[in-house]
C-alpha cells in the first residue's frame, strides 16, 4: 500500500519535471525551429514505407534504387542552321528550342528526317505532379531518394550517437571516479584517438573493409566515444563528484559502483544527452562526406545523391538541373542544423545560466 | 607543475610509440602495396615486381619491417618516398606544409576575429528579431554540407561570374619564363604576412591600455592604414617588384578557398561566443557594472567579452590542432597542393613512408598542443588547478 503511493508520487514528480522542462524548451525559439525540422524529416523517413505498403506508390516506379519510369516527350526534329541569326533562332543557344531536337543528335536513330516527330525519354526529368522533385539521370524518383536518405541519416545518426555517448559517459565517469592510473590510461587513450586524422583514417578503414551503414555507425560511434567527449564528460563528472550528496551516500555505505551509477551518472546525463544531439550532426556530416567521396557500400543516401550529381556532371551545369543539386545538399544541411538547434534548446533547459530569466 | 609535465611527457612518449605501431599496422592492412600496378604492365619482365619489392625491403616479414621502421624513426631516418623516389618524406612535407599553414592561418585568424565579434553582438541583442535571423544563418553555415557548399561557390564565382579561378595554386602559363620557382615567391609572401600580422598585433598590444574606446579604435585603424601604405612601398621597390606579379597570381588563387572556409569556420566561433557570453551576462559583476552606470558598450566589450574569451581561445587552440586533418577535404576540392593532399595521396597510393611521416607529424602536433592546452588551462582557470591537486 505504502509502496504504491510512493511509486505514484514518483511517477507524478517525473511527469511534472518533464512538463517543466518542456515548457522551458518551448520558450527557446531556435530550439523549436530545430524540433520542427527534425520532425519534418522523421515524417519523410516514415512516410516512404507507408506509401509502399499501402500501394499508393508502385515499387517498380518509385523505388529509390531500382525504380524507373520512362517519361516520354514528343519532340520536333529540326536542323540547326550554320549561321546565326536566322528568322527562327537569334543565337546558337536558342537552337534547338522548346520541344525540338537537333537532327545531328539522332545519328543513332536512322530514318528520322527533319520535320518528323520523335519520341524521346527525358532523364533527368523536371519536377511534375507524379514526381514531386523530378527524376535523376537513371529515371529514379528524387523525392523517394530523399526519403530513403533521411532513413539512412536517422538510423546512422541515432546508432552512432547512442553508442558514442554511451561509451564516453561510462568511461568519463569511471575516469573521474577512480582517478589515478585508470584516469591517466583513459585520458591517454583519448589522446591516441584524437591524434589520428579522422578522414584519412576512415579512408583506410574503407579500403580494407566494405562499409555498410551500420558498420559506419559503429566506427563513428566508437571513434567519437573514445575521443574528445570522454574528456568533457570527465570534467563534468569531477564537478558532480565533490558535491555533498555523493559524500553522504558514501558515508551511508553505498558501494562504489552504486554511487557511480545511481548518483553520479544521472547528474552527468543531461550533458551526455546534449553531446548525443550534437554528435548526430557530426555523424550525418561524416556519412555524407564519405559517400560523397564514393567510399561507402550503401545503395542510397544524401551523400550518394550529391556524388552522383557530381560524377554525372550536373553540379557545374548550374541551376538548370536544380532538382539534382539542391534537395540533397539542403537536406543534409537542414537536418544537421535542426539537430544542432535542438541541442541549443536543450542547452537552455539544462544550463540555468543560459536562461532568459 | 614540473612533476606533472615530466609525467605527462613520459606518458606521451608511450602514446606516441603505440600510435606509430598502430598506424604502421593499419597501413599494412590495406590490401596490395605501392607497387601492385607493376604487375599490370605486360612490358615488364615477370621478376621485375619482385626485384622492386626487394629493393624497397617490402619482401621482408611485417614484424621485421615494423621493427626496422621504428628503430630508424627514432634515429631520425624516415626512409624514402615510394612514389617520388629520390625525395624523402621530410622534403615533401617541407614543400607542402607552408601552403597549408598559410591558407589556414589566414582563415583561422579572420574567422576567429569575425566570429568573436558577431557572437558578442548576438548575445547582447538576445531575443531580438535580428538575433534569431543571424543565429539561424550562422547555424546554416556551421552545419552546411561543406563539399556541396564549396562546389556551389566554385560554380558561382569560378564559372558563372568568372571572377575567380577554379581551384589550383597558380596559372602555369604565367610562370613559363619566371626567374624563380613558386616556393621562393611563396616563402617571401609568408614572411611578408608574418611581419604584417606581427606589426598589427604589436599595435593591438600597445593600444590595450588606452581607456577611451574610440581613441583606441582610431589608433588601431591608423596602424592598419600605415601597414597598407608600407606594404604598397614594399611591393613596388627592389627585389619584391619582380616577384609582384607572381605573388599576385598566387594570392588571386587563394581568395576563393579562404573565403569559403572562412564562411564555414566563423560560425563555430560565433555560436560558441554567443553561448559563453550569455552565461557571463548572468554574473553578478555585470549587474554591478550596470548599477554603477557604466556605458553599455563598455560593459559589453570590457567586462563581459573578456571573460567570455577564455573558452573561445581554448577552442581556437584545438582548431589549430585540426588544421591538417581539416585541410584534406578543402584541398581536395580546390586542388590546393598542400599537406592535406599529400596525406590523402600517400594514403591512397600506399606510399607508407610519406603517410607515416604525415601521420606522425599530425600526431606530435596534436600531443604537444593538448599538453600546452592543459597547462595553460590550469594557469588561466584557478578552479581547475585546485581540482587537479585534490
Amino acid at each position: 500500500m505504502n509502496k504504491n503511493i510512493e511509486q505514484d508520487l514518483q511517477k507524478q514528480l517525473r511527469k511534472e519535471a518533464i512538463r517543466k522542462n518542456w515548457n522551458l524548451f518551448r520558450q527557446s525559439k531556435l530550439g523549436m525551429i530545430g524540433l520542427y525540422i527534425v520532425i519534418f524529416f522523421l515524417f519523410l523517413a516514415l512516410l516512404q514505407p507507408f506509401l509502399f505498403i499501402t500501394g499508393i506508390w508502385n515499387k517498380g516506379v518509385y523505388d529509390p534504387v531500382v525504380g524507373y519510369e520512362a517519361i516520354k516527350d514528343t519532340l520536333l526534329v529540326v536542323e540547326c542552321p550554320k549561321e546565326y541569326p536566322t528568322e527562327k533562332y537569334e543565337s546558337m543557344k536558342d537552337c534547338p528550342g522548346e520541344g525540338e531536337i537537333n537532327v545531328k543528335r539522332l545519328y543513332l536513330a536512322p530514318g528520322v528526317e527533319v520535320g518528323d516527330y520523335y519520341e524521346a525519354f527525358i532523364q533527368p526529368a523536371p519536377p511534375s505532379s507524379r514526381h514531386l522533385l523530378g527524376t535523376d539521370s537513371l529515371g529514379r524518383d528524387v523525392f523517394s531518394q530523399i526519403m530513403e536518405g533521411s532513413q539512412v541519416a536517422f538510423v546512422l545518426g541515432f546508432l552512432s550517437a547512442t553508442l558514442g555517448v554511451g561509451i564516453s559517459t561510462i568511461l568519463g565517469t569511471i575516469a573521474a571516479f577512480f582517478g589515478g592510473r585508470v584516469d591517466a590510461y583513459l585520458m591517454r587513450q583519448s589522446d591516441l584517438i584524437l591524434m589520428l586524422p579522422s578522414l584519412p583514417l576512415l579512408f583506410i578503414i574503407s579500403a580494407f573493409a566494405e562499409l555498410k551503414v551500420w558498420h559506419l555507425a559503429i566506427v563513428l560511434g566508437v571513434l567519437g566515444g573514445l575521443g574528445g567527449s570522454v574528456i568533457t564528460i570527465k570534467s563534468q563528472a569531477l564537478q558532480v563528484k565533490v558535491k555533498p550528496f555523493v559524500d553522504s551516500a558514501r558515508i551511508t555505505g553505498g558501494s562504489r559502483w552504486r554511487i557511480m551509477f545511481s548518483h553520479v551518472l544521472p547528474n552527468v546525463a543531461p550533458l551526455a544527452l546534449l553531446f548525443m544531439v550534437f554528435s548526430v550532426t557530426g555523424a550525418i556530416a561524416s556519412e555524407s562526406v564519405l559517400s560523397f567521396l564514393g567510399l561507402l557500400n550503401i545503395d542510397m543516401s544524401w551523400g550518394i545523391m550529391i556524388y552522383l550529381s557530381q560524377t554525372d556532371g550536373f553540379i557545374f551545369s548550374g541551376l538548370e538541373f536544380w532538382w539534382l543539386i539542391l534537395p540533397a545538399g539542403l537536406a543534409v544541411t537542414l537536418l544537421a542544423g535542426g539537430f544542432y538547434l535542438v541541442g541549443r534548446g536543450l542547452d537552455d533547459v539544462f544550463n540555468p545560466r543560459l536562461r532568459k530569466r | 607543475m614540473g612533476e606533472y609535465i615530466i609525467k605527462r611527457t613520459l606518458q606521451m612518449t608511450v602514446v606516441f610509440f603505440l600510435f606509430l605501431v598502430f598506424s604502421y599496422l593499419l597501413f599494412n592492412a590495406i590490401p596490395g602495396n605501392a607497387f601492385s600496378n607493376l604487375l599490370l604492365n605486360p612490358d615488364l619482365p615477370p621478376d621485375a615486381y619482385n626485384r622492386v619489392l626487394e629493393l624497397y625491403g617490402l619482401d621482408k616479414p611485417l614484424f621485421e619491417r615494423l621493427q626496422l621502421y621504428i628503430v630508424n624513426f627514432f634515429k631520425g631516418d624516415f626512409g624514402y618516398s615510394y612514389k617520388s623516389f629520390p625525395k624523402t618524406p621530410i622534403e615533401l612535407i617541407a614543400e607542402r606544409l607552408p601552403r597549408t599553414l598559410m591558407l589556414f592561418a589566414i582563415v583561422n585568424i579572420v574567422s576567429f576575429y569575425t566570429g568573436f565579434f558577431i557572437g558578442k553582438i548576438l548575445a547582447w541583442r538576445r531575443g531580438s528579431k535580428s538575433e534569431t535571423w543571424i543565429t539561424l544563418t550562422s547555424v546554416f553555415s556551421y552545419t552546411v554540407f561543406y563539399p556541396w557548399f564549396a562546389l556551389m561557390m566554385l560554380w558561382v564565382f569560378g564559372y558563372k561570374l568568372g571572377w575567380l579561378p577554379i581551384g589550383k595554386f597558380l596559372y602555369p602559363e604565367k610562370w613559363y619564363d619566371a626567374p624563380f620557382d613558386s616556393d621562393i615567391v611563396f616563402s617571401s609572401m609568408i614572411k611578408f604576412t608574418i611581419v604584417v600580422s606581427l606589426i598589427q598585433f604589436a599595435a593591438y598590444l600597445a593600444t590595450r591600455g588606452i581607456e577611451s574606446l574610440s581613441s583606441r579604435r582610431n589608433l588601431r585603424f591608423a596602424s592598419l592604414i600605415a601597414i597598407f601604405i608600407g606594404s604598397y612601398f614594399y611591393w613596388n621597390n627592389g627585389a619584391a617588384l619582380i616577384k609582384k606579379p607572381y605573388a599576385a597570381d598566387i594570392a588571386y588563387h587563394m581568395i576563393l578557398p579562404v573565403m569559403v572556409v572562412t564562411i564555414v569556420a566563423f560560425a563555430g566561433t560565433a555560436l560558441l561566443t554567443r553561448t559563453t557570453m550569455m552565461e557571463v551576462l548572468k554574473e553578478d559583476y555585470i549587474l554591478t557594472a550596470r548599477a554603477k552606470g557604466i556605458s553599455q558598450k563598455r560593459i559589453r566589450d570590457r567586462h563581459a567579452a573578456r571573460t567570455a574569451l577564455l573558452p573561445v581561445v581554448t577552442s581556437f587552440i584545438f582548431t589549430i590542432v585540426t588544421i591538417i586533418d581539416g585541410s584534406v577535404l578543402t584541398e581536395q576540392i580546390f586542388s590546393w597542393p598542400g599537406m592535406g593532399q599529400l596525406l590523402l595521396q600517400s594514403v591512397l597510393e600506399e606510399d607508407i613512408p610519406v603517410a607515416m611521416a604525415c601521420f606522425s607529424f599530425v600526431g606530435v602536433f596534436a600531443l604537444v598542443a593538448h599538453l600546452l592546452a592543459d597547462i595553460s588551462y590550469s594557469y588561466l582557470d584557478p578552479r581547475i588547478r585546485i581540482k587537479s591537486q585534490g
